[in-house]
């Protein structure tokens, strides 16, 4: 049982970090190399809470938020003058990614960071114990989760957007600001990154690498997924992380990222549309 | 600015133009090098020469042919690796055989393979066009990078080490030592495949892969098949790199990881940005001019350096898409097209 949490657990977060992914990249057509940095940046703004001897939960709070705003910088500085080139978005924001990561090495050393965990103890599941931490990460997951899917099909603004994807000239000429809600997206793809690697902060040993290592999985978890929907992210960070620990679990975690990785190429070459497709939209 | 099919017609001769006379001129100056440069220095630049191989094998795969590999690196660590298991003398069963030509040969062979496989899964579905190749290729460079640090065959984490220099004999002889040679055979490999790329690019099959990155519906149309031609470009692109990676480790002594996943794949990403993705003189160019001025920087800037060749990626991927080299070699009118 412990091993089925483990991996709802992993693909709650790999769903959020997709989440994001997928949201800028569906409204904006931005393929955004930095998410991942931005996600390690959201897990160091708790390092610095802790550092000003703030609590743990404080430094969480605020890391969507810090993201967010970092989010919106980046958009007006770089990502807005290279909407229009799908494959320099790649290049931008992944030069950005170096950018960040490295100007996270010159502040706070190369070396790994840890964070205490702020509910240390162990409560019972289904028999067993399992920490309590990790249920909290999973609540948060799915507000969060919840949160972007009642802002995208119950709001007002939730409506423009998809009027957005759906045709974004359209959309415009009847008189939406593409500008600023380009705007608001990223800045909300961001903070959801932030908010993804501030609750993994204190599971996982933290050092300036964190971020790449779930890049590429989310990626993955989208073209595995699909683009059609806001929901694909879901179905393909299931599939990826269900593989991941279940070879983890009864093979190895040396092998686990190879083998995920390969079935993940096998399904995109299978279902081209992404499992989850109904969708008509192509890259 | 609109320009008339003539005045275009002129301009893009004058690019050719522009390009080779920077080749030749470049060319002649590496040339003239020796009679200057004290050996230490030599020896860096033979090793620079592969970098520049590589980073004109990504931008025919990727400026020219539109084939955006985020994981060139993979093939020039499969080469770098092939060469060092035969120079090593460690191919499983034939451990007699430890000729470089082998090992070239097996470099060669086992890129082409590799890669002619990755271009049959994706190719032939029109829909793993652009990012999403992108994305894939990235993933390929992740599983083989893990793939070398896990395999005890291939010296695990830590790589191979020992590997001899370069030998001329047919199965392995004296090791050739004397920085001047081996300067002049390095830069010769690279003159001659960098110039059969650019022969290659202006060829009709060149022509064909424009047509097939700019309009690949109205080039299917037109007969061309596509995704066959897709592959053959990726699998030239991947021998180049492996040619480029075995060559490498002649002069490095050394297979690691590092040379073959997400690192080297992001540097030589760079260098082809800075330098100019739509030409393969161009890009070499770039990344001989950001290693040389890493050397010269890294003195100065320390930990800043990596910040400062961040910025100087981004800048030039919003502002300058032609790359530095590249935006001289199209010409300023060329500035505000596409």
């Amino acid at each position: 049982m412990t091993i089925l949490l483990d991996a709802a657990n992993y693909v709650l977060i790999l769903t959020l970090v997709a989440l994001g992914l997928a949201i800028v990249f569906g409204l904006m057509n931005v393929i955004n190399m930095a998410h991942g940095e931005l996600m390690m940046i959201g897990a160091y703004v708790v390092v610095s809470a802790r550092q000003a001897d703030l609590p743990v939960w404080i430094g969480m709070a605020a890391a969507p938020l810090v993201v967010a705003a970092l989010g919106m910088v980046i958009e007006e500085l770089v990502v807005r003058r290279v909407y229009t080139r799908l494959l320099d978005t790649i290049l931008a924001t992944w030069g950005l990614s170096m950018i960040l990561k490295q100007a996270i090495v010159l502040g706070f050393g190369p070396g790994s960071w840890s964070v205490p965990n702020p509910l240390p103890t162990l409560v019972t599941v289904f028999g067993e114990p399992y920490p309590l931490y990790r249920l909290f990460i999973m609540l948060v997951a799915v507000l969060a989760l919840a949160l972007t899917f009642a802002l995208f099909f119950a709001t007002d603004w939730g409506l423009t957007a998809r009027s957005v994807i759906a045709n974004r000239p359209m959309a415009a000429c009847l008189g939406i600001d593409t500008r600023s809600l380009d705007r608001a997206t990223f800045a909300y793809g961001a903070g959801l990154a932030g908010l993804a690697g501030a609750v993994m902060a204190p599971i996982v040993s933290l050092d300036p690498q964190f971020g790449a290592g779930f890049l590429v999985p989310a990626f993955l978890s989208i073209l595995v997924g699909g683009l059609g929907s806001v929901a694909a992210p879901l179905a393909g960070a299931t599939a990826l992380g269900v593989t991941d620990t279940l070879v983890s679990a009864f093979h190895s975690p040396v092998w686990a990222q190879g083998v995920v990785f390969s079935v993940a190429i096998i399904l995109i070459r299978v279902f081209p549309r992404g499992i989850a497709a109904r969708g008509q939209r192509g890259v | 600015m609109k320009l008339s099919t003539s005045a275009k017609l002129r301009q893009a001769t004058l690019a050719r133009d522009r390009e080779l006379s920077l080749g030749l001129v470049a060319t002649a100056v590496l040339a003239l090098l020796p009679a200057l440069a004290p050996d230490w220095q030599l020896s860096e630049l033979a090793r620079y020469f592969s970098y520049m191989m590589l980073a004109a094998s990504l931008a025919w795969v990727w400026g020219h042919c539109g084939l955006l590999c985020l994981g060139q690196a993979v093939f020039f660590g499969i080469g770098a690796y092939a060469m060092s298991v035969v120079s090593l003398a460690k191919l499983p069963m034939l451990p007699q055989l430890q000729s470089m030509w082998l090992g070239l040969l097996l470099a060669v062979a086992l890129t082409g393979a590799f890669a002619w496989f990755l271009g049959l899964l994706f190719f032939s579905s029109a829909r793993l066009g652009g990012a999403f190749f992108g994305i894939v290729t990235l993933a390929v460079a992740f599983i083989v990078e893990r793939l070398a640090i896990n395999w005890s065959f291939l010296g695990g984490l830590n790589g191979l080490m020992g590997v001899p220099a370069m030998r001329f004999g047919l199965n392995g002889g004296e090791e050739q030592f004397d920085g001047v040679i081996v300067y002049y055979v390095a830069l010769l490999l690279t003159v001659a495949l960098i110039g059969l790329l650019l022969r290659i690019t202006r060829s009709e099959w060149g022509r064909v892969m424009t047509a097939v990155r700019n309009q690949p519906l109205r080039a299917e149309a037109l007969g061309i098949d596509v995704a066959r031609e897709k592959n053959r470009a990726f699998v030239l692109g991947a021998v180049i790199a492996s040619v480029a990676g075995a060559f490498f480790v002649t002069q490095f002594n050394f297979a690691s990881p590092p040379l073959i996943g997400f690192a080297l794949s992001a540097e030589a990403l760079i260098w082809v940005a800075v330098g100019g993705r739509t030409s393969v003189v161009a890009a070499a160019l770039g990344a001989l001019l950001v290693r040389l001025l890493e050397g010269w920087l890294t003195d100065q800037l320390g930990d800043y350096w990596l910040l400062a060749l961040g910025s100087l990626f981004v800048v030039v991927v919003v502002a300058l898409p032609r790359g530095v080299l590249g935006q001289w070699i199209a010409g300023r009118t060329a500035l505000r097209q596409e």
